[in-house]
Parts: structure tokens; C-alpha cells; sequence
């Protein structure tokens, strides 16, 4: 072999959201800024799902029980969330890795990999790059983020990491925003790292490497794999050893499409008939069917998810011969699928779905079309409807309550009931 | 109960009425069977899943009488199995004895008390035409909906009584088949009933040789009686779309195309037409040109001679949707009629007007 390889160069970026939720909570009401934030459920079987910088001063970090979050900070603003908001903003993040690289790997709403290595003729080298897409994001969304750059995806997420800003009691520190992990620097720069910053050290395994001493990455790194595997396993072993080296030879995998769309929520208390699950499959049929319409998708199968009381979960789905995209229709097919499933053990989360989808670009309209008093004029009426008047000016007849519309949209509930429920 | 049959005979007989038979989960295990019973010289076969029922009869010598309700497939596949000649069957304890030649087999019976009750037909007949019936049930009954769960009242033809005849209309909501019948007065006025395409798909497959049909309709069924099968279905009870406001009355555009080219050109094209990707037709002054894009696998073009005035548009269809109103058509020449890309398309026979499909196109961008 003659042939060498090209020269390794940090051109795998890592982009992280800053407190993604709770910033653009207070985007949208300027008067949250500088106050503690937290966006979650807020019953009692709640969880922080984010909370602004303000908020971790006090000790408040995302995945803590919000009751405990309460007890930490009785004076922060808690907020159910806005799902589709957030989902707004992450499609404009992903515009401004789009006008950089095509290579982008969304991991969630406030977090992608981005491989700039075809980026550089254009735009330089991969430190410049980050920058840039930093500013841009700060400049055109008003949100900030912190990057790593590496020559693998672990690295680059674990600097980009070492890039946040900090909060403590004594303050916020502001954070590098970016960090650059030079090729060769990589063991320098992670053997200092607290073990638990490895990818699959979960407190359980971190017990089992303190009994050989291991604290850090570097002492990880220092174990013969073969202690490693025994101690641990083969897989998590191996694992572990080769990240210690920093070996992750994972490619940025640009993002497919999307597969799904669904609505699902976890309930203050178990539902043990299906009079109230009928209502609530209505419910989400009609904020699923307002999402696919958006994003011009309509889908082929219907499912449904069941969560019982003792977290035993079932998904039942049916494919239609055509894809869908109509609140009515999804409603009647999750309300067949819901009668077969026994709910007297008690339900505590439902969710329906929608799969197998296509782009409505190439739509097989149906008669309904043509007919002047057909139901896809009643649903584009309902998404004008929402559009200028707000998600609960309009709604499925069922589910018009006492008190007015008991419209959801996806997210109210995301993280736990509200605690009104 | 014992008998003796030619083989072929007795195959097709089965044949027939095990097609109505079914395995769905909840149905009563009998309901996967045959019903054979013997009386006089005759054996009656029926097959049945609730909704369709089908009877056959069969001379046979019989040496015995009785009733018994035989596994649906099995005794259709051993039948098949069997040399050519004479079969014989016989019940006794529990089992039924099927021999032919060298071959012996003993297959279990179903409980024949859970079979359906045969009831009686209305005693109302009118007769009609078979060879008719059979081309507009094959144009009509390609366009019902398979789709019990969203819109159960489109799995059925609706027969309706029109003046100076009988009209056939079926759709799946993507496209609309019409059918008239001139001169048959098989309903009172303005009497309208819907029929499971299913029974009607099954009620074609007998009208092959057959002269006359017979109909007689109750209430809550509709039984077709050809030569000595018996066809029963529950009607399926609701409004049947008012489809009529769906059929434009006038139409600037209009295309004139032999019927085979462009059956020959679509199925061509459609190669390059997969799942939810459309077949568009360019129609132009000098002509009609096909073109087939999969984004993945490349693109299919076809000109074909045709005629058209109207506005140059581009409008697309699902290619199986369009095949199959082309196909249903009948004569030489077809017309496709349309407003624009998004509205209701008009194709028909340009020789019989008795025709019509109203089809959807794709909204393509």
C-alpha cells in the first residue's frame, strides 16, 4: 500500500442548543428574560424538560422531578411548553446548518451533527465555520448555542459540551461558545474528563469502574480492555475502551425524512374506561392531522399506542390504501384500534400516530375535492381557521366541553400532566 | 349421507360455494366449511361468511341423505388432488369419506349447528339478461372501495332504478363508474339498493355461460340465482353519495384517443410509475404525450396520435386508476373530457354512451 490517508481534520461539528426551550419561551415573552424558566409538566408526576440558565443557579437541571424543582425555586416560571414552537425553530436552525452543509444529522429539536469537511473551500476552515454558524443563529434567530469541532462525532460533542455556559450560585459564566479539538489534541483533551462524560456511563457501570479506581477517562483508558469486558460485559467493555481512545469512527448521517407524526400523553391518573379514551383519540387524530397538513405529509397507517399501568406498552396500527392527512379519518381508525385493547388495568399514557408517509406533492385527490361540500374543504377551513385565530378557535364537535374547546396540541403534555388535569 | 359424482363436477361445485367461505378471526369455525346436503338425487353445496352466501346444486346419485359442513379447503384441494372419474362421499361418525380410485381420506367435519340458517329468497323474481349484466359488473365493480373501515357504504354498487332502465354506480371516492342498462326494469321507480361489491365480484365469475339472471331482493337481501347457483347478500344499508353534482355537465377540453394505444402506451410508461408517483398526460393540439417520473429510477415518455380541442394542460392520474376505466370502457376510441388539472376527468366510450368513469387526478407540482 502506497496510497496514504489524508491528513485528519476537525471537520465534524457538533451544534447544541443553549437552554433551547426556555430561550425561546423567552423570545416569545421578552419579559421571562433574566428570570428562572423552566419548561416541563407541572403535575405531579412532572419532569424539567429545559430551564433557562437563571433556573440551574438554583440548582434546577432538565430531567429532575418538577416538584423538586419547585422546592429548589418557588419563584420560577414554569411553562407546559410549546412543542410546535420549538419545532418552528429547530426547522430554522437546521436552514442555517443547510446554508453551510448539506451533511446535517439532527440528533434532537436543539441538537444536529454537521460534517463541514466538502464545507471548507467555501467558507474555511471548520473553527471559522462554527463561528459562523453561531452568529448566524445568534443574529437571525436570537438564540444562542455552543459548538465542538473534532475529528469524530463523540469528541465533538463532548466540546461543544466543554463550550456551554456554566451556572452556579456565584453567577453565569458565559462559556467559550466554541471549541475547537485539534487532530491529536483529542487524548489531552479527554483523559481529564470525568468518566461519566463517556457515552453509556450510566451510574451503574460508574459503580462498578470506582471499584477499580477509575474516576476519570484517562485511568479508564489505562485498563487492559480485558478487565474492561469482564467487569463490564464484552460490548459495554470494548465500548468504553475504544471511546477512552477516542475511537468512534460513526459518520455524520444526513437526516432521512420524516417517518412519523404522532401525539401521545401520560395522564395525571389512569384512565380505566375507554369512554374518556375515546375523546382523547379524537383529540390527537385532530392535532396529528393539523401537523401532517402543515408540513404537506399525509400517511398510510394509523397506529396507536397504549401505555398501561405497570408500563407495559402496546402499539396497535392499521395501513389505509391511500395516505391520509384528515383528522376524521385518522380519529376513526384509532378509535377502532382503541376498542381492542382492554384499558381496566388502567391506561396511563395513549398516543396516536401516524406512519409510512408521503409528501402530498403528488396527491390523489378524491371526489370530496370536487364535491363543494366535501370534508377536505371542512379541514382546510379549520387550519385557515387556526391559523389566524389560535389552535383552540376551532375543533372536532366531540370535543366541545362545558368550558369551551378541550383542544391539546402536542407538547402540552409532553413532559408529564399539567397540574390542573 | 352418500353419493357418487364425477370428479370436475363436483370439484367445480365445491369451488363455487367454498370462495364464500372464511377463516376471519370471530367467525364461527363452521363458517370455514361447506354445507353439503343431500335430498332426492341432488346435493347442495353453500358456502358462507355472514354478509354472502353461495348455494350451488348438484345432480349426483345419492344413496343416502343428510347434512354435513366439511373443512372449506381441504375437501376443495383433496377433490382437486383426486385421479379423474368418479368420486364418492360418504358421512358417517363424525367424519366425511372421501375415495377415488386407490385413494382413501377421512376428514373431520365442523358442527353443522353453527353454520348460518339458509334462508328462502323473496319469492319476487325478475329476470335479465346475463351476458349484459356480466359487462356492467365488470366495468362497475373494479371502482368500489375495499376499505371497510372509513367509508363502508362505497364497498357496494348501488342499483338504482332510472327512467327507461337500470343503472350501475360504484366508487372508492378516487374515481366513479356509471353504468346504464337501457330497457332493464328490474326495480320499482325510483327503487335504489346497494350491493357488497364483493357478492357481485363473486356473482361474475358464474354469469360466464349463463343466458338469464335471475334477481329477487327483500328487504335486507339481495339474491341472484344463475342456472343453479344461488349468489345471497346483505344489502348495505345508508345514502349512497349524491354522486350526480360530481358530473360536470359541459367540459372545454376534450380528448379523442384510441382505446388499445392508450392502454398499450399507459401500461408501457407506468413501468416508471411506482407507488404514489402518477402517470401525466401532456395534452396538446397535435397529440397526447405520457410521461412517467420516479425520482429514483428515471422517467418514461410515449406520444400517441390522438384528437383534441382544448386549452394545452398537463394533468396527472394514478396509471392503475386510469387502466382501469380505459379498460372498462368498450369500442375504438375513448374520450377524456376535464376543466382543469385538479377537476373530475370524464372518460368514455366514444360508440357507447352507456359508459362513464369520472376519474380524479393527482395533484402533481
Amino acid at each position: 500500500m502506497t496510497a496514504t490517508l489524508p491528513e485528519p481534520e476537525p471537520t465534524i461539528l457538533h451544534v447544541d442548543m443553549n437552554a433551547f426551550y426556555a430561550a425561546v419561551e423567552v423570545l416569545e415573552d421578552p419579559s421571562l428574560a433574566g428570570k428562572p424558566v423552566i419548561v416541563g409538566g407541572t403535575g405531579d408526576r412532572g419532569v424539567v424538560a429545559a430551564c433557562s440558565y437563571e433556573a440551574r443557579m438554583f440548582g434546577i437541571r432538565s430531567a429532575m422531578p418538577s416538584t423538586r424543582a419547585r422546592r429548589l425555586c418557588p419563584h420560577a416560571v414554569f411553562i407546559p411548553g410549546h412543542f410546535d414552537l420549538y419545532g418552528d425553530y429547530s426547522r430554522r436552525i437546521h436552514e442555517v446548518f443547510k446554508a453551510f452543509t448539506p451533511l446535517v444529522e439532527g440528533i434532537a429539536l436543539d441538537e444536529a451533527f454537521l460534517d463541514v469537511a466538502g464545507a471548507r473551500r467555501l467558507f474555511g476552515p471548520a473553527a471559522s465555520i462554527a463561528h459562523a454558524i453561531r452568529d448566524r443563529i445568534r443574529d437571525d434567530l436570537g438564540l444562542s448555542c455552543s459548538v465542538g469541532a473534532a475529528t469524530t462525532k463523540f469528541i465533538a460533542k463532548l466540546a461543544s459540551e466543554a463550550a456551554k455556559p456554566t451556572a452556579s450560585m456565584k453567577g453565569i459564566e458565559p462559556g467559550l461558545g466554541v471549541k475547537v479539538v485539534e487532530p491529536g489534541d483529542e487524548l489531552a483533551f479527554l483523559h481529564p474528563l470525568p468518566v461519566q462524560a463517556l457515552w453509556g456511563v450510566g451510574p451503574a457501570t460508574f459503580e462498578r469502574l470506582s471499584r477499580f479506581g477509575v474516576r476519570t477517562v484517562g485511568e479508564l483508558a489505562e485498563l487492559p480492555e480485558a478487565t474492561l469486558t469482564t467487569a463490564l460485559g464484552a460490548a459495554t467493555g470494548s465500548h468504553l475502551h475504544a471511546l477512552a481512545w477516542a475511537r468512534d469512527d460513526r459518520r455524520v448521517e444526513p437526516d432521512r425524512a420524516t417517518k412519523s407524526v404522532s401525539h401521545e400523553e401520560t395522564y395525571a391518573h389512569d384512565h380505566h374506561e375507554l369512554e374518556p379514551l375515546r375523546l382523547e383519540t379524537v383529540r390527537m387524530a385532530d392535532s396529528v392531522a393539523s401537523r401532517l397538513r402543515a408540513h404537506h405529509l399525509a400517511g398510510r397507517t394509523i397506529n396507536l399506542k397504549v401505555r398501561f399501568h405497570d408500563f407495559r406498552t402496546i402499539t396497535r396500527s392499521r395501513t389505509l390504501p391511500i395516505a391520509v392527512d384528515r383528522g376524521t379519518v385518522i380519529a376513526r381508525v384509532a378509535g377502532e384500534l382503541l376498542e381492542t385493547i382492554d384499558p381496566t388495568s388502567g391506561v396511563r399514557l395513549l398516543g396516536v400516530g401516524v406512519s409510512n408517509l408521503t409528501e402530498d406533492a403528488a396527491e390523489q385527490l378524491t371526489l370530496d375535492d370536487a364535491d363543494p361540500a366535501g370534508w377536505t374543504d371542512a379541514d382546510r377551513a379549520v387550519d385557515e381557521i387556526r391559523r389566524r385565530f389560535g389552535d383552540r378557535a376551532v375543533g372536532p364537535a366531540a370535543l366541545v366541553g362545558r368550558d369551551g374547546l378541550l383542544l391539546r396540541r402536542r407538547g402540552d403534555q409532553q413532559w408529564g400532566p399539567g397540574a390542573d388535569d | 349421507m352418500k353419493f357418487r359424482s364425477e370428479r370436475d363436477a363436483l370439484l367445480d361445485a365445491l369451488g363455487i360455494a367454498a370462495r364464500a367461505a372464511t377463516t376471519r378471526g370471530g367467525a364461527p369455525q363452521a363458517l370455514s366449511g361447506v354445507r353439503a346436503e343431500v335430498v332426492g338425487d341432488t346435493l347442495h353445496l353453500a358456502g358462507s361468511d355472514l354478509d354472502l352466501t353461495v348455494q350451488v346444486e348438484l345432480p349426483v346419485s345419492a344413496t343416502e341423505p343428510g347434512v354435513a359442513v366439511i373443512p372449506a379447503k381441504l375437501a376443495t384441494d383433496i377433490v382437486r388432488a383426486l385421479e379423474p372419474g368418479a368420486v364418492s362421499v360418504e358421512v358417517d361418525e363424525g367424519e366425511a369419506r372421501i375415495a377415488a380410485g386407490r385413494s382413501q381420506f377421512a376428514v373431520r367435519l365442523l358442527a353443522s349447528e353453527e353454520f348460518v340458517k339458509l334462508r328462502d329468497p323473496a319469492p319476487d323474481a325478475v329476470t335479465l339478461a346475463a351476458a349484459d349484466f356480466a359487462d356492467a359488473l365488470r366495468q362497475v365493480v373494479p371502482a368500489v372501495s375495499h376499505d371497510e373501515a372509513t367509508r363502508p357504504i362505497l364497498t357496494g354498487v348501488l342499483m338504482a332504478a332510472e327512467p327507461g332502465g337500470l343503472r350501475l354506480v360504484a366508487t372508492d371516492s378516487y374515481r366513479l363508474a356509471v353504468r346504464d342498462l337501457p330497457g332493464q326494469t328490474v326495480l320499482r321507480e325510483g327503487q335504489k339498493v346497494l350491493v357488497p361489491g364483493r357478492a357481485l365480484g363473486e356473482l361474475a365469475r358464474v354469469l360466464a355461460n349463463a343466458e338469464t339472471v335471475t334477481l329477487r331482493l327483500d328487504p335486507e337481501q339481495a339474491t341472484f340465482e344463475v342456472g343453479t347457483t344461488r349468489v345471497s347478500t346483505r344489502l348495505i344499508e345508508g345514502e349512497f353519495p349524491n354522486y350526480r353534482q360530481l358530473i360536470p355537465a359541459s367540459y372545454p377540453n376534450k380528448l379523442t384517443v384510441g382505446r388499445e394505444p392508450l392502454l398499450a402506451a399507459v401500461r408501457r410508461v407506468r413501468l416508471l410509475a411506482r407507488e404514489n408517483t402518477p402517470v401525466r398526460l401532456n395534452l396538446r393540439p397535435d397529440g397526447l404525450e405520457l410521461t412517467a417520473i420516479d425520482p429514483e429510477h428515471g422517467q418514461a415518455r410515449e406520444d400517441l396520435d390522438a384528437k383534441y380541442e382544448g386549452a394545452e394542460m398537463v394533468v396527472a392520474f394514478n396509471p392503475q386508476y386510469l387502466i382501469d376505466g380505459v379498460e372498462a370502457a368498450t369500442g375504438v376510441e375513448v374520450t377524456l373530457e376535464t376543466l382543469d388539472a385538479l377537476k373530475p376527468a370524464t372518460l368514455r366510450s366514444t360508440e357507447a354512451p352507456d359508459y362513464l368513469y369520472l376519474l380524479m387526478p393527482v395533484r402533481v407540482s
